[in-house]
């Protein structure tokens, strides 16, 4: 069977998904609740960023900074089936490429990301902001959960144990959640914020995101390939780390 | 050279063959330049205390871990793990019960069986079979976090037989099994290597285990083999009598060949003595001067 490996570890995960749906879906749909209450209704409000009300401007980045956490998130689970309960030999000792299981989990951290799509679209009536969702918005979406679901899988795999991947998430994703233009423009900060921004990925799928998602707004294409570029990066680094994974 | 004619194989066909394999973990030498064959049906342990080496030997053996020298050899073919064909024949049942927990019994299967590139009629079939197998048809449906013990490590096996492996490895089958289970596991595994013709590659630190089962035993002590050959060959090369002879505080073993020999040094004895045969316990004990059993 083509793809067997892919196949079977994306079924594998949905699988799971299936039996924590209600959780999963609860989860996600707090941390943008309270972050819009904190900031779009508590500091932002009556402000103007970038000729848009404050929650025209907020919106798009928290889903695009959900969908980002959603598609991390595949780290935790990972590293929980590889040190814990040990599901994670099961793929390493399947006659299946090992790439395949980057792919897998991809997919799967893709799927989750998409999670953030319904729960920001419900708000987005809720607070009666117009979003455009159309093909741009897919495309962008789709390089921007690939990226985060491979740095999950890649902090996954370099991690020798539980507490490792807690600091990976320190240091990395909850700097950039708050550093990437999720809730004020990256042109507003000082130089040196700037410049951490501009290594962050998430600064980048932000931008597109939000000029996709805002109606009438200018859309910078050179980001697609800026965003093309880092995803096969990052999968050229999966791949190489994948093969000598041990266990 | 080809398996057939490689002399340390003994004329049986080998499944087998591992030669000089090492490996360390930092400094910690986990597997010691280890050698030995492993002949096509035989039910094969490898026993020896806890850290010994044996997971380390057996991640080695199925690709889980890359040996720092030395190498294995599947049908006289050097094992590569990227080689996907030589994984087939390959069933694995490791030390951790490493199911899915929320998933069911046949769930659990369904996976492996597409993982190994199984589908349709045909994998549903068999997972019914092995279910069947491990007599746990009634538990189908049941998420596998709800299963006994027991129960839990039989599902690991049936998984592990579902794509119809060659080589069945087991890392510690009954550990964490009461008394009662694990005579009904080792019933199961004299099964599987009966009734499925499996070869059976198993690791203990029970010594009745490796007794009652193998039909060949390779004792491993802090990374290195310390003997090897069927449980009567170790026993026969200690002594097949043994003499418990109490002094003081203290029990000292004296080996004797048979019998005869044995009763006549029991005459020249003026403390308390028993007479028995020789266990694989005595075995350890006269190789390595210390008790195996936790
Ligand atoms: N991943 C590892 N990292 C460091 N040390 C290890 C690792 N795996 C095993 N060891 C060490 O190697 C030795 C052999 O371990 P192991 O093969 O698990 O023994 P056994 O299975 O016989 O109990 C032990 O000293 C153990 O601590
Ligand atoms: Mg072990």
């Amino acid at each position: 069977m083509i793809l067997a490996g892919v196949r079977g570890i994306y079924l594998r995960e949905i699988l799971i998904l299936r039996r924590k749906l209600i959780k999963t879906l609860m989860a996600a749909a707090i941390s943008p609740a309270l972050f819009l209450l904190a900031f779009g209704y508590g500091v932002g409000r009556g402000t103007q960023i970038s000729g848009v009300d404050y929650l025209a401007f907020l919106l798009p980045g928290l889903l695009t900074m959900s969908s980002m956490n959603q598609a991390y998130s595949i780290a935790t689970e990972i590293n929980i089936s590889r040190f814990y309960f040990k599901v994670f030999e099961e793929y390493l000792l399947a006659p299946i490429q090992r790439w395949e299981i980057i792919i897998g989990e991809t997919c799967y951290g893709i799927t989750k990301g998409l999670i953030p799509v319904l729960i920001i679209g419900l708000y987005s009536l809720l607070t009666g902001v117009t979003l455009s969702f159309g093909p741009l918005f897919l495309v962008a979406l789709l390089l921007h959960l690939t990226i985060f679901a491979l740095l999950g899988f890649i902090a996954a795999m370099i991690v020798k144990s539980h507490s490792d991947q807690a600091t990976i998430n320190a240091f990395l994703i909850t700097p950039m959640m708050f550093l990437s233009g999720t809730f004020f423009p990256v042109e507003q900060m000082p130089m040196a914020i700037r410049a951490v921004a501009s290594i962050f990925p998430l600064t980048y799928s932000t931008q597109l995101i939000r000029a996709a998602l805002t109606p009438g707004a200018e859309v910078n294409l050179a980001l697609l390939g800026t965003l093309t570029v880092i995803a096969m990066v990052l999968f050229l680094i999966a791949k190489q780390i994948v093969a000598r994974v041990e266990l | 050279m080809s398996c057939a004619d490689a002399l340390s194989c003994n004329n049986r066909r080998c499944e087998i063959e591992v030669s000089s394999l090492s490996r360390s973990f930092g400094n910690t030498v986990a597997v010691d330049d280890i050698s030995f064959n492993v002949g096509r049906g035989e039910l094969f342990a490898f026993l020896g205390p806890n850290g010994a080496g044996k997971t380390t030997t057996i991640n080695m053996l199925i690709g889980l871990l890359i040996p720092d020298s030395g190498e294995v050899r599947y049908h006289g073919q050097q094992f590569d793990p990227k080689q996907l064909a030589v994984k087939r024949l390959i069933g694995v049942v490791p030390q951790h019960n490493n199911l899915d927990r929320e998933l069911t019994a046949a769930e659990n299967l369904l996976i492996h069986g597409r993982l190994f590139g199984m589908s349709g009629k045909q994998l549903h079939q068999r997972i019914d079979t092995c279910l069947a197998f491990a007599d746990l048809t009634a538990k189908r449906d049941t998420p596998t976090a709800k299963l006994s013990g027991g129960m839990k490590r039989k599902l690991v096996i049936a998984r592990a037989l579902l794509h119809q492996p060659e080589i069945l490895f087991l890392d510690e089958p009954t550990v964490g099994l009461d008394p009662h289970s694990r005579r009904k596991m080792w019933a199961f595994l004299r099964r599987i290597n009966k009734e499925q013709k499996c070869t059976v590659f198993l690791t203990t630190h029970y010594i009745e285990e490796a007794e009652a089962l193998a039909d060949r035993v390779l004792i491993i002590d802090q990374a290195r083999v310390i003997a090897e050959g069927s449980p009567q060959q170790l026993k026969q090369s200690a002594g097949n009598v043994v003499l418990d002879i109490y002094r003081d505080d203290d029990i000292c073993n004296e080996f004797f060949a048979d019998r005869p020999a044995a009763l006549q040094r029991l005459e020249q004895l003026d403390t308390s003595v028993r007479i028995r045969e020789t266990t694989l316990e005595d075995v350890f004990l006269q190789l390595t001067g210390k008790r195996l059993e936790p």
